[in-house]
This record gives structure tokens, sequence and C-alpha cells, in this order.
């Protein structure tokens, strides 16, 4: 497609520039000028775009219907929710008869070699769901929920962000996408199924989590009576579950690094600026050390 | 080469140039703020559309500066955003189209033989709309809270709780007031092309470059209101808490895309017809023969018109529409090759007929048909929906849509600069600096566009503020920066070179490019009036088939040229055939429209600061200047001290009854009805699409007083019929007493519909449904007040003697706007009570 | 008023695009409601009612515009006027471009099921 259209244009730029070259011209008749005129426009104008728009149709609605997530012969493609907020995502693996959902935050693990279908949509602005390796993007509007069919054909890890301009940290909403052998993947997703373990080993770190950050921010078994409700909060933060697992920290601005955490927790807002997490200046430095140190541990 | 010196004249012709000059001569010092005239104010137009370009290109330059390295801190994520989002505002809304509209008027009324535009002082009035709004828009990036949302605006991120400061408030009321500018522009330009074209000029005889901008003007027209309705209900949602786009209150972000791009595609179109019209206009004087195949042009560029229209949802391919429904608008997309091909190979066979010359503005054409067919190519595999999805906003879009906009737009206006330049100022630029400038502008672009398709195809998505070295995109984007400093170089080039021509150009011969249409036959530099006598045209290529024109209009010897009467006059004529149908009396400066748009400019500051019992009340005073305006007109001594006229000329206009006016008047409902248009899609489109949509069991509305305010409107319309029925037969009696009876059933129309209001009890803060009913009737509260108000003001008129049997042109288009609202009135009440009613609450 | 019905009057010059438009308009909202109030079930893919009424819609106009083309044609030979010959041959040209683009913006009807 590519090297027609330049081969049709560099054609056009020589017919054109050749008008200028030629010196000497026929006396033509009016007629004549008309049967010319007819030939280069007939040809030209209608010929030249109606075959060129007409193969471009014919050979695009049908890589449209590929993408359409019309039922499969077999069996269900794996669904796989994905909320964009400002500025991460969440990720909602949903439980089959009446089980709780698994739900992360800004790491997607996928079954590989397989139709996927993602459920997508919005909690705030419209953002955009793209993984460029596996196909096409999708807005993902608030109030409703669309679905997109993809498939990642072997095990590999994929980049993936917001394609749709969503405010101040439009740049910084990276998606880390994992595709995964079924049977990895299955393995994978039963493991974060199973219940957190909760130990007493780090309790101050917990009452303080519970104290200042679990008004938003969920972590799976964490015991409803450390939770401080009266902390004003209209947001919801990512779920911090398995956070020790994530590659990255606040959608791809920090690689997961020991004392990551404790680093976001106290620099965020420089490291993101104008991302949701309100400024910790409040808590003091062990404290959101402690918490850092107890989240890195977080994993299924 | 001496057709307009004055050695020769007699001293009556010379007695006639003097009063010319007095009659249409421009005020100097304060008083050039009353100027209406279109060549002045279509100067004023570009040259600050100018000022825009500069500062749009200047923002372009923080942008680039700010990508040029990977991981760049020139500018905060904050600024940055602001920055794009001024960038594309100030381009589309601030330069392309107040730019593009200027040339339009400067030279319309000069190609087809008429002296000013139809409405000399609606001119006047959207320059100092779009002046002020353009000032209100820019002063927002002076303080720092410049709109940040893209120039787009997606809801929800520009609305109250995403956006919460003024920043999409500048964006809003700015650009509706920009607009305002552009409606304006519209409407009195579709009217003057088809109604004051000179004697003979049929509309098969008319430049294609009148045609080009006939049908920009009426897409202008049609294309606008969507947005303006839309900005008004994004502002009354951000400032009132209406939730049109809110979807826990009912409404639906979608539907502010769907009104973006039903006003955003035809947009792109809006600025490329001119843009080509430029091109049909320049190529046959440089090939120095006539265009061949004028119909096929004519058909090509109707076509674009409309398609250009069934092509909005291209933009939203990624919105999660259906596939089928994306697959029309992709197919749809498509089509408009047919067109745009259809032109391209009409100018390669003009050019392969003729005997081309290359000059400083054909090298511009030439730039233009490089630039603007890569970026055809481009458009056309984005129309393909799978490939759509890929590329989607990366850089290959914003790649692709450079080179639309700046090959279809910029290079033919810069050609139609260098083209026009000497008619302007009566000099000639220089070749060796337009040239240099010329090749480092094309360079320049190329090597900041083409490269950017590739850094879009490898994923940098567009409006990332930095991005990391990681990434492979570092050279690219060096590239693309290094490119558009050459592009500023290039342009500051072609400024210093017209600044310099001003001033050391050599003096320009009567017809420099030995050009075919009218403009060229008047005086360089031009004269307020035009011409000094209307000619005679009856053929396509005036200058090219009577060269002693420019002599003989500027020795008097054509229509219209006497002046003792002291009016300013141009002729009207049949819209068809050109015959003359009657003698267009047209008004002087004034103050009226600079009051009344600095009025509007202080409504749209109180509302920015929300300060709203002011922007009332200076609302109420620029309705109140508006009509003041409006009262003088006709025989008003203001305007038309002595209404005698010479025996051979057709009639004043305001004698007749199908004068400009009326025209006018239907012109601007082609406007409103598509604003009320746009209202009933988002009123159907809430209804079956919103996922929380409420609506009552029972509609709120009384019915009872609905059917009775209806019946007022439709007595009053009857009244009015037959009232203009007997002024058609001659018969005037009771024609001030039937004025104000219509205008009473007018204002008891009104009445009711408050009535209605009152008693809906609606709660348009807490649910969409309410929200536009609302909006929907405050709409037909507004045109029935202003039916009223204009019927008393009739009948006051009739009083004054400003209107009578032998005045009749006013009632006939008072009685059109009633149409108007007979068939919105009660087409809105089948919309928002029959049919509620029928199908149930609900649904 | 009644000369605006001859096919030599320009006004036929728009009239294609807006028929054109008018069914454009009709098939995407009647879609859009269709889809909205009674989506056919994913399975039946493009052999829904809602295909074939948008495809039957489509054949109508076209027909509909290729004969006001052909109409058109006819309407220009017979023209006395230059002029009337002229407009009559360009909307003819129109109405052809218009049944042209009826077909091909339906032509998706065959092979997308409607609503996903």
């Amino acid at each position: 497609m590519l090297g027609v259209s330049v081969v049709v244009s560099l054609v056009l730029f020589a017919l054109w520039l050749f008008t200028f070259r030629r010196r000497e011209q026929p006396q033509r008749t009016p007629r004549e000028e008309q049967r010319i005129m007819l030939r280069w426009v007939l040809g030209g104008g209608i010929a030249l775009p109606v075959v060129s728009i007409v193969a471009l149709l014919l050979l695009g609605a049908p890589t449209g219907r590929s993408m359409i997530p019309l039922p499969l012969p077999e069996g269900e493609a794996e669904l796989i929710e994905v909320a964009g907020h400002q500025w991460w995502w969440e990720i909602r693996y949903p439980g089959d008869n009446g089980e709780p959902d698994v739900v992360t935050a800004n790491r997607l693990v996928m079954p590989a070699g397989e139709p996927v279908d993602f459920r997508i949509t919005s909690a705030d602005v419209i953002h955009a769901f793209w993984i460029p390796r596996l196909g096409g993007k999708r807005d993902m509007v608030p109030g409703r929920h669309t679905v997109i069919r993809l498939q990642a054909d072997s095990p590999g890890v994929f980049g993936a962000q917001c394609a749709e301009f969503c405010g101040a940290q439009h740049t910084a909403m990276l998606l880390h996408v994992e595709a995964l052998e079924r049977d990895d993947y299955d393995a994978w997703l039963a493991e974060r199924r199973a219940p957190p373990e909760h130990n007493d080993e780090f309790s101050e770190a917990r009452e303080a989590f519970g104290e200042h950050c679990a008004a938003c921010h969920t972590v799976e078994g964490f015991p409803e009576a450390l939770i401080d409700d009266d902390v004003a909060h209209d947001i919801v933060g990512p779920d911090l579950t398995d956070i020790g697992s994530r590659p990255t920290l606040g959608a791809g601005i920090l690689p997961m690094e020991e004392g990551a955490i404790a680093y976001w927790l106290m620099h965020h807002q420089t490291l993101k600026p104008g991302n949701r997490m309100p400024p910790h200046n409040h808590i003091d430095a062990e404290t959101l050390q402690d918490i850092g140190d107890w989240l890195e541990t977080m994993e299924p | 080469m001496s057709d307009t010196k004055d050695a020769t004249l007699t001293p009556e012709v010379r007695q006639l140039h003097k009063g010319l000059d007095e009659v249409w001569g421009n005020p100097k010092g304060l008083r050039a703020l009353t100027v209406v005239n279109h060549t002045t104010i279509g100067l004023r137009f570009m040259v600050t559309g100018a000022i825009f370009f500069l500062i749009g290109g200047l923002l372009a330059m923080l942008i680039r500066t700010q990508l040029a390295f990977p991981d760049n801190d020139f500018m905060s994520p904050e600024i940055y955003n602001q920055v794009f989002t001024m960038h594309g505002t100030v381009m589309m809304f601030l330069f392309a189209i107040p730019i593009l509209e200027g040339l339009a008027i400067y030279m319309i009324p000069k190609m087809i033989g008429a002296r000013d535009l139809v409405c000399p002082r609606l001119t006047a009035f959207g320059y100092f709309c779009y002046l002020f709004g353009g000032i209100i828009l820019a002063s927002s990036m002076i303080l720092e809270i410049a709109p940040a949302s893209g120039w787009f605006m997606y809801t929800p991120l520009s609305s109250g709780e995403y956006s919460p400061g003024p920043g999409s408030d500048f964006w809003l009321l700015g650009i509706t007031f920009v607009e305002i500018s552009a409606l304006s522009a519209g409407v009195e330009l579709v009217v003057s092309i088809l109604r004051t074209r000179t004697q003979g000029m049929a509309l098969h005889k008319m430049p294609l470059f009148a045609w080009y901008i006939l049908a920009m003007a009426l897409m202008i027209v049609v294309g606008f209101p969507p947005l303006i309705l839309g900005s008004i209900l994004l502002e009354l949602e951000r400032a009132a808490g209406m939730p049109f786009f809110e979807v826990a209150g009912g409404g639906d972000p979608v539907l502010w895309a769907h009104l973006f791009w039903l006003f955003g595609h035809p947009e792109v179109y809006i600025i490329f017809l001119p843009g080509a019209g430029i091109v049909s206009t320049l190529i046959p004087v440089f090939a120095g023969r006539p265009i061949v195949g004028y119909g096929w042009v004519v058909a090509a560029i109707i076509i674009m018109g409309f398609v250009s229209f069934g092509l909005w949802v291209h933009h939203m391919f990624t919105l999660g529409i259906p596939q089928l429904a994306l697959a029309f608008f992709s197919a749809a997309s498509m089509l408009v090759a047919i067109p745009t091909a259809i032109q391209i190979f009409v100018w390669l066979s003009t050019l392969w007929l003729g005997r081309p010359r290359m000059s400083l503005p054909m090298l511009w054409i030439i730039g233009f048909l490089v630039i603007f067919v890569l970026g055809g190519l481009t458009g056309v595999m984005l129309a393909l929906v799978p490939f759509n999805w890929q590329v989607h906003d990366t850089h290959f879009v914003v790649a692709h849509m450079h080179y639309v906009l700046v090959g279809g737009m910029l290079f033919p206006l810069m050609a139609g600069l260098y083209y026009w330049l000497p008619q302007v100022s009566g000099r000639m630029p220089s070749e060796r600096l337009g040239k240099w400038s010329f090749w480092l502008i094309f360079l320049g672009f190329n090597v900041t566009f083409l490269v950017m398709h590739w850094t879009g195809l490898l994923g940098m998505r567009r409006r990332v503020f930095t991005y990391d070295t990681a990434m492979g995109w570092d050279i690219y984007n060096l590239i693309s920066s290094v490119g558009g400093f050459m592009m500023s170089a290039g342009v500051a080039l072609l400024i210093l070179d017209i600044a310099l021509h001003f001033r050391f150009g050599r003096k320009a011969p009567q017809n420099p490019w030995g050009a075919d249409t009218l403009e060229w036959a008047m005086p360089k530099p031009p004269t307020a009036y035009n011409f000094v006598s209307l000619p005679k045209v009856e053929t396509r290529h005036p200058l090219w088939e009577q060269p002693e024109l420019s002599r003989t209009i500027y020795e008097g010897r054509h229509g219209l040229n006497t002046i003792h009467h002291g009016r300013r006059e141009t002729w009207g004529s049949d819209a068809l055939t050109g015959k003359l149908r009657e003698t267009i009396h047209l008004p002087t400066n004034s103050w009226w429209p600079l009051f009344a748009s600095l009025a509007l400019a202080v409504v749209c500051i109180s509302l920015l600061v929300r300060v709203y019992w002011l922007a009332a009340v200076v609302a109420l005073v620029a309705v109140v200047l508006l009509l003041r305006w409006s009262w003088e007109n006709g025989v008003h001594p203001n305007v038309d001290p002595e209404a005698s006229r010479e025996p051979s000329d057709p009639p004043l206009h305001y004698h007749t009854m199908n004068g400009p006016g009326v025209w006018c008047m239907s012109v601007s409902h082609l406007a409103n009805g598509s604003l009320y248009l746009s209202l009933l899609f988002g009123w159907f489109y809430l209804w079956t699409v919103a996922p929380q949509w409420q609506m009552p069991e029972t509609s709120p509305l009384s019915m009872p007083l609905l059917v009775g305010a209806g019946a007022a409107l439709t007595l009053g319309t009857l009244l009015l019929r037959k009232l203009v029925n007997g002024l058609r037969r001659g018969e005037g009696a009771g024609l001030g007493l039937s004025m104000y009876g219509a205008g009473g059933l007018g204002t008891l129309q009104t009445l009711l519909i408050i009535a209605v209001m009152w008693l809906a009890e609606l709660s348009p803060t807490e649910n969409a449904h309410d929200a536009t009913l609302f909006v929907a009737l405050c709409y037909v509260l507004i045109l029935s007040s202003l039916g009223a108000v204009l019927c008393i003001l009739q009948g006051l008129r009739v009083g004054y003697g400003y209107v009578s049997v032998e005045l009749p042109m006013e009632p006939v288009v008072v009685v059109r706007l009633w149409y108007y609202n007979l068939v919105v009135y009660w087409s809105l009440f089948v919309a928002i009570w029959v049919m509620p009613t029928l199908l149930g609450g609900g649904a | 008023m009644r000369q605006l019905l001859r096919l030599t009057h320009p006004i036929h010059l728009v009239g294609g695009l807006t028929i054109w438009g008018v069914w454009f308009v009709a098939i995407y909202a009647g879609l859009s409601i269709a889809c909205s109030i009674a989506p056919p079930d994913p399975e039946s893919d493009m052999f829904t009612g809602i295909n074939l009424g948008v495809g039957l819609a489509t054949l109508v106009f076209t027909a509909l515009l290729l004969w006001l083309a052909w109409a058109s044609v006819k309407a220009a030979r017979k023209a006395e006027v230059r002029r009337d010959c002229y407009f009559a041959f360009i909307s003819a040209g129109v109405y052809l471009f218009s049944a042209g683009g009826t077909l091909f913006v339906g032509y998706p009807v065959v092979v997308l099921p409607p609503c996903l």
C-alpha cells in the first residue's frame, strides 16, 4: 500500500513539474483540449481514486471484522477487566461463581496463544488502552464498557500505555503487560486467589497503613479494625495486595527495587507531579520507611 | 500601464472620484474604529491572523524545544499541556479560519465587481468579536491559566471536576466569541456572492474562487453551530452544574466528542477549500489559459463540502462505536479522495494545456501540491479502521494533520500572499528573499514532519511531554526540532521580505501577472470603493477578454457612476442570471459594531470571573445596543438623508421585497437551524445512548400551556403572512396595528413559555433530562421574545415612516423569522412532549 | 418554487448530496437506535434484520439517485439555454457520485455484524 502510494505521488509530481519544462505547445482546437482534459480527469481524478478506495474498502472490511469480539467457535475468551484512572491502571480478573474478583494494578498478566477479551472502562476521564505490539487502541470512556479482543501469540513482556490525552500525567501512565503460557497463567491466578497471609511481623507499619493509607488503598485481608474511616477520600488508589510483585511503581515511574516504595512515598509528588496521592509531609520518614518495607513483602 | 492615472480624466470624472473618496473614505484617528469598509476590515483580519500565527508558531517552537531531547525538563507537564493546547487552538481558531475569512472579505467584492460586502457593519462587528475573543483567549497564556485539555477539549477532562481552574472557561467563551465572528462573516459572504455580483455575471460565470468561498462560507454557517452549542452546554455544566456530559447525572461525555467533531471535521475542509480556491485562481493565470473543467471543479467543491460533514466520527474510531457504524464513516472518508483527485487532475491538465511560467507564487503552489498529496495519501491510510487503531493518537497522526493543514492551507495562502501583495501595496516583493524563505519553510517543514511519521510508527504518542531515551526516539525528535527551527527561520525571512517590499519593492504594473479577474482592474493601492463604475461582465475572464476594462472603469464609463446622492451603493443582481435587480444602499461607518462587541466582551469577561449578575446585565445592554444598531436602517435619516436615485438605475433595495436582508435572514436560518438540530441531536442522543439517562414517567411540561404558546405563535405568523401578502399587492392598511398585534402574540407566547418553565419545576442541575429540557425551552424563549420585539419595533417604524407600502423590505425579513420559529416550536413540541409521552419515560 | 423542481435549476447541484446526507443520517441513527433498543444476538453475525434494513435502504436510495442522474442528463439534453444545460450536467455528475457513494458507504452491511 505504501509502495503504491509513493509511486503514485512521485509520478504525479513528475507530471506537474514536466509541464513547466515543455517549451513548444502544439495549437489545439477546443475539442482536442476537451478530450485531453477528460482523459486526465476521468483517468486520474475518477478512476485512480475509485480503484484505490474500492480496493482499500474490500481489503479493510475483513481486517476490521477480525477484530470484532464475535463468539468463539468453542468456549469463551478469557475476560479481563481494565479500568483507567488518573494516572494508573486497575486490572480485574472476575471471579467465577461468586468468588471475589482478583484485583491488581499497573501490571497486566494475560494468557498467551489465545484470544483475550478486555472489558475496558474508565473511572474518571477518557483514557485509551493500547498495547502496541498486540493491536489497536480503544478509548476507555467513563460509564461505558467496551470489549476489545487481543491475542499475544507467544509469551513475552509488552509495553502498554494510555493513548488518549488524560491530563497532567498522561505521559506517565504506563502499563506492564506479561503474557504467560496458559498453565503459568492459571497457576498465577490461583496463587493470587488464595487469601494472602498476614503475619504480625510489621505490626507498626500496618497500623500506620491503616491510619494513613487504607482509606484509598485496598490490601486484601487487611483487618478492618485497623482502617481509619475518618480520613476523607473521594478517590480510589491502586490495590496494593501484590505490590511487591510489580515491576514498577507509579505506573512506570520507578523500577521496583529494594527501598523503592519508601522512596516513592517520600518523593512521589516530585517524581510524578500532580498525581492524585496527597503529599506525605505530615508523616515522618521512619513510618514511611516501615510502610515501604512491609509493602515490599507483599507478593502472592 | 497607465490605466489608472489621472492625467487624462475629464473634470466631471475627477469630480466623481472626489465624491466617491468623500463618501467611501476611511476616517483617521479614533474614528478609524468606526470603519466598516471591507478592504480595511479584510486587512485587519489578515494582519491580526498573522500575529496569531506568530504566537502559535512560537508555541510550536516551545513544544519542539521540549521534545528535542529525552527527559527534558525545559517545561513542566502542566505548562507543556497548556502550550500544546494553545498551539492547536490558536492555529485553528485564531489563525487559519480568520485569516482566510479576511482574505475572502478583502477579495470577494473585488472579484465579483462589487463595492463592498452586503452588510459592512456586520463585517466590522465580526472583526471586533474576533479581536476581543482572541485577546481574551491569548491573555490566559500570560496568566499561566491557559486551557490544558487539548484543542478538542474532551469531557470530562475539561469539565469542572478535572479542570477546576478557569482554563476551560477561557477556551469555551473565547472560542464562542470568535465563532460569532466566523458566523457573521459566513452569512454575509454567502449573500454577497449570491446577490451582489456585478451586472451580467451569471452564477456559472463567476470566478472559481467565489465558488470556493461560497462553499466555505456555507460550511461555516452549518458547521460552527454544533460547537457553539457544545461550548454553551459545557459552560453551563461548568458554571451552573448542569450534567450534560456527566455519566452520573444522565449525561454522556461522548456527546461532546460528537458535537466537537461535527464541527471539527468540516473545519478541516473549511480551511482547505479557500486554499484550493487560491490554487484554482493562480494556476490558470500562470498557465496563461482558462482553467479546463470549470464544471468539474464546481462539482468537486460541492461534493467536498457535503461529504466532509459525513466524516466526523472518523476522529472517534477508538471511542468504542460499533464496527459497522465505523465502516460507514470509514467508507465516507475514503470518498473524499475523489473530489480531491478531480481537482488535482484539473489543475494538472490546465498546466498541461497551457504554457506555465515559474514564479514565486507558483513555487508555493508546487510546494502545496507535494505536501498536500503526501498528507492526502496518509489520510487515505488513516481512513482504514485497523490502521487507524494502530496509529491514532500517535505522532503519525500529528504528522498527517500537519501535512494536510500546512500543505492545504499555509502553502496556498503564501502563494496567494505573494500573488496579491502587489494588488494591496502596489509594489513587487523580492524574488530572491522570497525563494530563500520558500526553500527554508518547505525543507524545514518536511524535515520536521516527514520524520515524525516514523516517530509515530515507532509508537510515540502525541501529547507526551517527554520520553525515555530507551525508546530509541531521540534522534528522530532532534531532527524534527531542527526542522522546526529551520521553518521558523523561513518565516522570519518571509516577514522581512514583506516588510522590506513596502519600502523598496519596485512599482507594480497594473496587472503584473497578466491575471483575468476584476481585482486587477482597480487602482493600486486599492480605493475604498473598489470601482469608480461597475462594469457589465459576461465572461469568466473579464480582463483577458476586455483588457480595456481597468481604463473604462476608472473613467466612470459603467454603472452607478453618480455620487451626488451621497450614498454608498452597489448592485444587487439575480443570484442565478446576474441580471440587475436593485441598487443596494450600503450603510456607512458606525460606532455600533464596536459598542456591541465591547458589550459582548464584557459579558465574556464577567462570565470568566464568575460575576453572573454583571454578565446578565451587560448581556441585556448588548441586546439593546444591537437593536439600536438595527434601528438605523432603511430610510432612517442617519442612513439616507436623500432617498433619490438615478432614473435608469434599478430601485433601491428597501423598495423591493426580495432584497439582501431577506437572503441574510434565510442564510442565518441555516446557522440557527444547525444549532437547533444539534440540540435535537443532543436530546435524542442522550435519551437513547447515555448510560444513566433518567426520564420521568410523564412529561413535567404542561401540555395546555405548550399548545397555547404554539397557538399564539401560529396566529402571529398567519397575521404577519397576511400582512406581507397585502404589501405584495400594494395594500398597506393597518400595517402598524398588525405589527403590534403580532408583537402582542409573540409576547403572549413568551409569557406562556415562561409559565411552562415555571410550572415544570425542572431541576436542571440534578439530571441531564431536565437540563436539556431547560436549554431547549430557553432556546424557544429567546426566539419568541426576539420575534415579539422585532414586531413591536416594526410597529414603531411604521409610525416613523421607515416602513410602508413603498418601503416593504423589513416586514418580509421579520416574517421569515416567524416562519422559522413556527417550524422550530412545533417540531420541538413533538420531540420533547409528544414523543416522550407516546414512548413513555424510562426508555 | 415550481422552477426549483426542474432539474436544470442549480439547486440540484446540492440535491444529490442532500439525499445522500439524509440517507447517511438515517442509517447511522437507525443503526444506533436499533442497537440500543433491540441488539440482535451476536451469534447471528451479519445476518440480522438491521443489516437487511440498512441494505435495502441503501439499494432504494442508490436506485433513486441513479434515476435522478439519468433524468438530469435527459433534462440537460433538452435544455434550450446553455446555462440550464450546464447546470443539469453538473447535477447529473453529482447525482451519479451520490449514487456511487451510497452504494460504497452501504457496502459494509454485507460483511459486518451490526452492533459489535
